[in-house]
């Protein structure tokens, strides 16, 4: 195939403030502005909305126009000279602090976003040294009017920027933020009045620039300079987001979007954000329990490997490797995993292994072809069910964009739709994606086997469950193949199948690494763990796991460790450490692993640490060389035919 | 000579039953209709360009020009008429839509002809009830007749007409608030580029003409555009229809030849000043133009001559301010209607106005300060031009021009704790 060189268009010259910058046709003055290094305040201008320009904020001169432009919504032309530090325009912006705090209600010391405010800092950069407006000439409205049981709206520090109004609008498409009266007596509220319903609320307050719509969860909670972030990424489900993990002191605060363009856009699920206060567990297991010998005793976690270990070589010399089975769970990292694969295969030598209870067939890195933010490109989207929407709401987002933005076609058809009727109205297109659950793996392939050949290309995407459910599979955390999708030398048993065998009495020796929500609600956990004569359970949650396992060694919640985990477009991204581990804060999981395997006279070279496993993954899977900063692995099978 | 009134696009007021179809077809009613859609699209915007006609709604923008701004080959496209008349001291639509609508029914279907839409729309303020009621007779006459549907008088082209009522925005007078209104939203103006023009109602091409505007086709297309311009001057062709109000003898509607009338002219139709009383000041225009003195009574109603004088024509009205007038108190009046109005949508017009109509009456009531004057200045500047659209920028018109030109009056408010004009008038507050 020969490479078709496309000339890009010729890029508009133009000066900020004297310095010259190139940028491509149709960009807005704003983004040029950056581009030459130049700050514009603004407030109703945001990065993934439409300009509407109604803040006046980012007025600018511009050659010799009379009147001053919004550099948010003016698009550049040759030779344009744009000025922003003129006296005009500083007396300008001024004047227009001075309207913005009119009636604003001045409550900076109580406000949730004090610190971390747009009116605050510009009015600080910009504004007049004093106020003119006598305070009690404010129009006063509703201080805490809750739109929705997460979201509590202060009319009275609102600015209007339409941001939250445009977010339901060209985000979300719900309409469900509008604005009311008029003049000075506008507000805004939900349509009609009725409670916000969507899925993604949380990100309201965060393309709010000030204090206006609060996380009612966060209200009053923290200053934003006693937080400290990290950078990591959502332990919600399998699509990957980029989050921010506002922390203070040993707990998490909130969880706030970091916008990868790739993945989630900047927009966050309330199911991931509000997620947060299940890692401040009070109940957490914190402490290793022994129920081997005698009585429960606690004992440092260590010694609850040695034990386990030793136990677990007794059930080995008496019963055999196939005697014992190793469970993981999809919410592992994937130096965990890997650890874990280590430990089952290579130390125990049980066939045995699994992450998660459903048998889905036809597993082939294939099914995650598809980019996330190839969404955008494909001429006709199918998308299976509402199984996707559901494991991965982020993934709603991205579809509306394709539609809306760049006027693609999503197509929401049936669970398992009818493949040839499908190939009869989606053809000739350049690009078809198929979006499918895990669940829905078989009519997925069926659907791109029969619109293969009347498209030029059909891609897969496949949404795992679980945060690292993609890794784990990769990684080879499955009953019959290795890392990287290789037939394993021995199939065995998968998570159903060992739950059943351990209660029928066939396993004697279970190893299970949790959390794992999936176990922990099926009835056939329980009775596996009261039959096997060796349960070991590594785990944070108290739950079924903990209460039964013979030897309890604690673990670490997703804020407490470094690791990496891979999306279900197949994306390896960083997990990093929120929490800093602090007294009595137990090993890591992979430390643990390592050390169960070792105390079994297995060999692991290098650090327990996450850097050097996952050196060591990229040596043993080469499609992940390279991927740790964020990049999506590269598959070989992708370059056959789908 | 006693000055008199010019009767262009108000020949045919007070002719009997006018206001019913058969009594507009005994005038010649609808034959320049027919008689547009003989000539074909192009040769009516010739004539229309050959008239000189301009935009009556206050900007006035040439009409054949606007009309030129339609990108070609794209359809449908609408016609939208402005009849949400609500600036202040205007009242020449009401005349208009209450004494000629078939006339006005007739220009919106030639209008739509040479833009070839598929649909006109009338937009009608929320108030104008009365008014409303009988556009509505009007337009089922004008589809019972065939002048307005499918196969309009049996040449093929089609065209529906429809009568919209706004909800009592002064905003939707905007053509873009109005647009949007029409749609079903809420009436605020649109960002531009693109304009209406290009991208207008439902994301069509879209023109927006004022009623008076349309009003005039019936009488171009039956005399000819160069008839029409006659009646004026080169750079203000034709007549108009002027509201004078305020303190006059006959405060009312009347029409005159531009340019070759001046406000004195305009005030001796009215009557003049009302007993006998000295001229103070007239606000021509409407609420959003700068005031002027007795010095310009003999500026003539010329586009430019006003321009100059440092006022605007706006649309067609003049208010007329005797001696016993407190400058202060009217600023304070027009600045509340304009803070009511207000949209809201940006930020110098929704807080500015809130802002200026509190220091106003502060001011009015002589309870402000010599530095609450300067605020008030300050506030003017930075609203003017920088708001979102017209509305926040007129806003300041009328009170800076009147600060101007009677700087004593608002310096003497200022901590006199009373209004001085109106206490020397022996008038209570």
């Amino acid at each position: 195939m020969t490479a078709e060189v496309q000339p890009g268009p010729q890029p508009v010259t133009l000066t900020v403030d004297g310095r010259a910058v190139a940028v491509e046709p149709g960009t807005l003055v704003w983004d040029a502005c950056e581009k030459a290094g130049v700050f514009v305040p603004v407030y109703c201008a945001h990065r993934k909305m439409e300009p509407v320009a109604v803040c006046r904020m980012c007025l600018v001169e511009i050659g010799t126009m009379p009147k001053l432009q919004p550099a948010c919504a003016t698009v550049v032309q040759e030779g344009m000279e744009v000025r922003t530090q003129t006296d005009r325009v500083r007396r300008f912006r001024e004047g227009n602090m001075e309207f913005l705090l009119v009636n604003h209600p001045l409550d900076c010391p109580v406000c949730d976003r004090g610190g971390e405010c747009d009116l605050q800092d510009f009015a600080q950069r910009y504004g007049p040294p004093r106020s003119r407006v006598p305070i009690t000439g404010k129009v006063h409205f509703d201080k805490a009017r809750a739109l929705s049981d997460k979201i509590t709206l202060d009319q009275e520090r609102c600015i209007l920027c339409w941001r939250c109004v445009r977010y339901c609008d060209e985000i979300t498409g719900d309409r469900s933020i509008v604005l009311q009266e008029r003049a000075v007596h506008t507000v805004i509220d939900t349509f009609e009045g009725r409670p916000l319903t969507g899925e993604f609320q949380g990100n309201l307050p965060e393309v709010c620039p000030v204090g206006a719509l609060t996380h009612t969860a966060y209200r009053f909670r923290a200053r934003p300079w006693d937080l400290q972030r990290t950078v990591s990424i959502c332990p919600g489900c399998s699509y990957g987001c980029t989050l921010g993990v506002d922390s203070r002191d040993d707990e998490v605060v909130r969880f706030v979007s970091q916008d990868n363009p790739e993945v989630d856009d900047s927009w966050l699920c309330d199911r991931g954000r509000y997620s947060f206060p299940e890692l401040n567990r009070s109940d957490r297991i914190r402490a290793a329990e022994l129920r081997l010998e005698g009585p429960l005793r606690q004992v440092p976690a260590l010694e609850a490997t040695a034990a386990a270990a030793r136990a677990l070589a007794l059930v080995v010399e008496q019963s055999g490797p196939g005697a014992v089975a190793v469970l993981g769970t999809p919410a592992m990292t994937n130096e965990e995993a890997f650890a874990l694969q280590w430990l089952a295969r290579g130390v125990i030598g049980t066939p045995h292994l699994d992450h998660q209870l459903a048998e889905w067939p036809g597993l082939d890195p294939v099914e995650f072809r598809l980019a996330v933010a190839d969404l955008e490109r494909c001429d006709t989207v199918l998308v299976l069910g509402e199984r996707p929407e559901l494991a991965t709401p982020v993934l709603s987002l991205r579809l509306y964009k394709a539609e809306r933005k760049r006027g693609r076609e999503v197509r929401r058809v049936a669970a398992d739709p009818d493949p040839a009727e499908l190939a009869r109205t989606v053809r000739d297109r350049q690009l078809v994606g198929v979006v499918a659950h895990e669940g829905d793996r078989d009519a997925a392939l069926r659907v791109a086997a029969a619109l293969a050949p009347v498209n030029r290309e059909v891609r897969r995407l496949t949404l795992t469950e679980g945060m690292n459910g993609r890794g784990c599979k990769d990684l080879g955390l499955l009953p019959d193949l290795g890392p990287g999708y290789v037939a394993a030398p021995a199939a065995g048993m998968g998570g159903r199948a060992i739950l059943g065998a351990a209660a029928a009495g066939r396993l004697r020796a279970l190893v299970v690494v949790g959390p794992n929500p999936e176990l922990e609600a099926d009835p056939a956990f329980e009775a596996a763990c009261q039959r096997v004569a060796l349960l070991v359970g590594v785990t944070t949650v108290p739950g079924v796991l903990s209460r039964h396992a013979h030897a309890l060694i604690p673990g670490r919640t997703a804020v407490e460790k470094a690791g990496t985990v891979t999306s279900s477009e197949g994306r390896v991204q960083p997990v990093r450490v929120a929490l800093q581990p602090r007294f009595g804060t137990p090993p890591p999981e992979l430390r643990l692993l390592v050390e169960i395997g070792r105390e079994l006279g297995g060999r692991w070279t290098g650090e327990p640490r996450a850097t050097p496993t996952f050196a060591a993954i990229e040596a043993a899977l080469p499609a992940y060389r390279g991927t740790r900063g964020g990049l999506r692995a590269a598959w070989p099978q992708w370059e056959r035919p789908a | 000579m006693p000055v008199e009134e010019l009767r262009i696009l108000t020949r045919h007021l007070g002719q009997p039953q006018v206001t019913e179809r058969s009594g507009y077809e005994a005038v010649g009613g609808y034959q320049s209709l027919r008689k547009a859609l003989a000539m074909g699209p192009e040769a009516i915007t010739a004539e229309v360009k050959a008239s000189g006609l301009r935009g009556r709604g206050g900007a006035a923008f040439p009409t054949a020009t606007k009309w030129g701004f339609l990108p070609k080959g794209v359809f449908p496209r609408y016609l939208c008429v402005n009849a949400d008349e609500s600036e202040p001291g205007c009242f020449k639509d009401r005349v208009l839509l209450e004494a000629l609508p078939h006339q006005l029914v007739e220009g919106t279907l030639i209008a739509a002809f040479a833009l070839q839409a598929s649909h006109a729309f009338i937009y009608i303020r929320g108030e104008y009830r009365a008014q409303r009621e009988l556009l509505d007779r009007c337009v089922a006459e004008a589809y019972a007749a065939g002048y307005a549907g499918r196969d309009i008088l049996g040449s093929g082209w089609d065209c529906e007409l429809i009568v919209h009522g706004g909800a009592g925005a002064y905003i939707c007078g905007e053509e873009t608030a109005l647009l949007d209104s029409l749609e079903g939203l809420r009436g605020q103006p649109r960002l531009k580029p693109p304009f209406p023009a290009v991208r207008g109602l439902y994301g069509q091409p879209t023109v927006v003409n004022n009623v008076e505007t349309l009003s005039n086709l019936p009488y171009i297309l039956e005399h000819g555009g160069a008839a029409y311009a006659a009646h004026g001057t080169e750079a203000s062709p034709g007549t108009r229809l002027f509201c004078v109000s305020g303190h006059v003898e006959r405060p009312g509607t009347y029409e005159v030849p531009m340019g070759r009338t001046s406000f004195r002219d305009l005030l001796e139709l009215a009557g003049g000043v009302w007993g006998g009383r000295q001229l103070k000041a007239m606000q021509p225009g409407g609420g959003s133009m700068p005031v002027l003195g007795p010095e310009h009574l003999d500026v003539p109603l010329d586009f430019k001559a006003v321009a100059d004088a440092g006022s605007s024509l706006g649309a067609g009205a003049l208010v007329v301010m005797d001696e016993s007038t407190c400058l202060v108190e009217v600023s304070m009046r027009l600045v509340d209607f304009y803070h009511h109005e207000s949209c809201g949508k940006c930020v110098p017009c929704r807080e500015g106005t809130y802002f200026e109509s509190q220091l106003m009456h502060r001011l009015e009531a002589g309870l402000a300060s010599a530095d609450e004057l300067r605020t008030l200045a300050d506030i003017c500047e930075h609203m003017d031009g920088r708001c979102f659209c017209p509305l926040g920028d007129t806003a300041t018109w009328f009170v800076m021009s009147a600060y101007r030109m009677f700087r004593d009056e608002f310096e003497a408010h200022c901590g006199a704790g009373q209004c001085p004009v109106r206490a020397q008038a022996g008038r209570a507050a």
